[in-house]
């Protein structure tokens, strides 16, 4: 018997050789965190899409939201994410453009940032030119109209802040802080944000009532010859209310903004941007990629009696010939009211989700 | 001595044991390609938006998009025995790795290949699929509900038409619906795909199924795009068309072992 003994403490030895870098990970523990997945997204959706290098932990969430409202990663320290993407604006911004911090004014309308864990194809951005979350958070930063920071300015302030070195180790074991860890951290607290808490989805849960208004909004919505928004936006089926897809909306007859076709360089995909979710609309105004519409009631317009034909133009968009899909007064009042019952009121005084700074 | 040798003897039946059943064949990797062709001019999504595409009845086409749903894909071997390999696939051009199902796993042999274009009655039940739901493949139930069978968009011209202002067209197929609205009823108009005979062989077996696109506009219905070009889900009479023309779309268009 004693002669096993030293052969199963050789094999531990060697078992315990073959673990990870322990220098590097010593007393790294951080704890995994699920996403808060709404009731009507557990029923009808497919689980959120984490990446395997960036799984979600408390500690790394935590991490990303103070970066996400930290102005240090501008370069004066005056402009952080949240200075773009407002809670009580739907993670967006109700500036048609948002300021920079040299007070320029950027060309495109922030877009929201929630319930990004179910962007299903990896496009981000209006014009799709981020292939993960984590390339997306990386841009703003160095953005010369938006932060106009450095990464290696960014790296070297928040280095020097004993309060992040202890955060950055809690979340990824080490204290040399990078823009690759940033973007991690980031990108975990985005994937948080999460918003499913509308009237309509306690309608679809049976907790709530629609209005007669907004049950005739719902028809026009799905109704292939008035609406017809469900082949782009969603439906009851579909809780994100965006098909996380690229069209040309019939806005313009000449670019000036191409959009993917930018990104691609493919004439094809000239003035096609991503269709936004139509959640939160009651707090995301302006609309469109430009913030053109500063109402709801512009944007029923445009598809009702304003398309525009271009090349690129949707062919979902079947009625550009007429001008739109000819809505009565009386549908669009009642497409509106439907629109407007998926706002989540509770998004914006979500404790999860405010400043911790 | 004995005794090791023994304890040899019996560690040697136990491995062999553990072996597989060499009576038995082997499975061995099947894949199932999905192309597509418009008179036999393959197609891919580099050849979206280009107006280059004439149809049986003369109009000129651009494709735009194109996503379909196959469904129930099952092998039936010379024994009568079925192997259902996949309930679904959302084949879209656009997304490369939609164009083929991969972890096919069959003994050789010869086998006849079916599909299903769309859903059954059955399985079209609105919003149980969450991919499908999420890729926005839903049917508002006042069409009927459950999913589409197929999104086909694009422009179209007739000659002498000014080329830069084509028109448009959706030519989305779904359970045929009559009385859209509250009190619809819906018909089945999924169409079987019997795709013949097909030999596994030893090794990896490649299919290839094709979609031949002018199929739908020409057989045996020539498809005028000047009065059916949209808003077509809710309309009873061109579902029932497109279904008698998806009958002849798929075929088999190779079945090549290694």
């Amino acid at each position: 018997m004693f002669k096993k003994i030293p052969l199963v403490f050789c094999l531990l030895c060697i078992t315990l050789s073959c673990g990870e870098d322990d220098n590097q990970n010593q007393g790294y523990s951080p704890t995994p965190v699920n996403i808060a997945v709404p009731a009507i997204f557990s029923q009808l959706l497919p689980a959120p899409e984490i990446p395997a290098n960036n799984q979600l932990t408390q500690e790394g969430v935590a991490l990303g939201r103070a970066l996400f409202y930290e102005k240090n990663l501008s370069a004066d320290n005056s402009l952080s994410c949240a200075g773009c993407h407002k809670p009580n604006q739907g993670f967006s911004d109700q500036r048609r453009y948002s300021i920079g911090i040299d007070g320029i004014a950027g060309f495109r309308n922030s877009m929201p940032l929630v319930n990004i864990a179910w962007n299903t194809n990896n496009k981000f951005n209006w014009d799709g030119s981020a292939d993960s979350l984590e390339e997306q958070v990386l841009e703003p930063v160095v953005n010369e109209i938006e932060m106009h920071n450095t990464w290696p300015n960014v790296e070297q302030t928040l280095q020097s802040d004993p309060n992040y070195l202890t955060k950055f180790e809690q979340a990824f074991g080490t204290t040399t802080i990078s823009q690759d860890l940033i973007a991690k951290a980031l990108a975990q607290f985005i994937r948080t944000l999460v918003s499913g808490n509308a009237r309509f989805d306690n309608y679809l849960l049976g907790q709530a009532t629609l209005t007669p208004l907004e049950q005739q909004g719902l028809a026009v919505f799905l109704d292939e010859n008035r609406g017809d928004c469900f082949h782009c936006h969603g439906s009851p089926s579909n809780p994100l209310w965006t098909d996380n897809d690229f069209h040309n909306n019939g806005l313009d007859e000449n670019f000036t903004d191409l959009g993917l076709g930018d990104i691609t360089g493919d004439p094809a995909q000239f003035g096609l941007f991503k269709s936004p979710s139509l959640r939160n609309l009651a707090y995301t105004a302006p609309y469109m990629h430009d913030g053109r519409f500063q109402t709801l009631d512009q944007v029923i317009d445009h598809y009702s009696e304003g398309l525009i034909f271009s090349p690129t133009i949707d062919p979902l968009m079947k009625t550009v010939a007429q001008g739109g899909v000819q809505l009565t007064p009386q549908d669009k009042a009642a497409l509106k009211a439907f629109l407007l019952s998926l706002s989540d009121p509770s998004l914006a005084n979500n404790p999860a989700y405010q400043n911790p700074n | 001595m004995f005794k090791k040798k023994l304890f040899l003897l019996i560690l040697v039946v136990f491995f062999m044991a553990c072996d597989k059943n060499d009576d038995q064949p082997q499975n061995t990797p099947v894949s199932i390609d999905f192309s597509h062709s418009f008179n036999q001019q393959a197609i891919d999504s580099s050849s979206f938006n280009a107006l280059d595409y004439t149809n049986g009845f003369g109009t000129i086409l651009s494709l735009t998009r194109l996503r379909y749903l196959i469904s129930q894909i099952s092998f039936t071997n010379q024994q009568g025995i079925k192997t259902l390999v996949k309930d679904y696939q959302l084949v879209d051009l656009s997304q490369d790795n939609s164009l083929a199902i991969n972890d096919i796993l069959l003994p050789p042999g010869a086998y006849n290949l079916k599909m299903r274009f769309g859903f059954t009655e059955a399985a079209n039940t609105s919003s149980i699929y969450p991919d499908l739901n999420a890729a926005s493949w839903n049917v508002p139930d006042m069409l009927g509900g459950g999913y589409h069978y197929m999104q086909l968009e694009g422009r179209w011209l007739d000659p002498g038409d000014d080329p830069d202002e084509p028109f448009l067209y959706a030519y989305h197929t779904i359970s045929a619906v009559q009385n859209p609205g509250p009190d619809n009823t819906r018909e089945d108009t999924s169409i079987e795909i019997d795709l013949g005979e097909i030999t596994v062989t030893q090794g990896a077996t490649q299919i290839n199924v094709t979609m031949d696109i002018n199929q739908w506009f020409e057989n045996p219905n020539l498809w005028d795009l000047n009065t059916l070009n949209g808003m077509l889900m809710g309309n009873y009479t061109a579902q029932k068309m497109m279904q008698e023309n998806g009958q002849t779309v798929f075929s088999l268009e190779t079945n090549t072992g290694d």
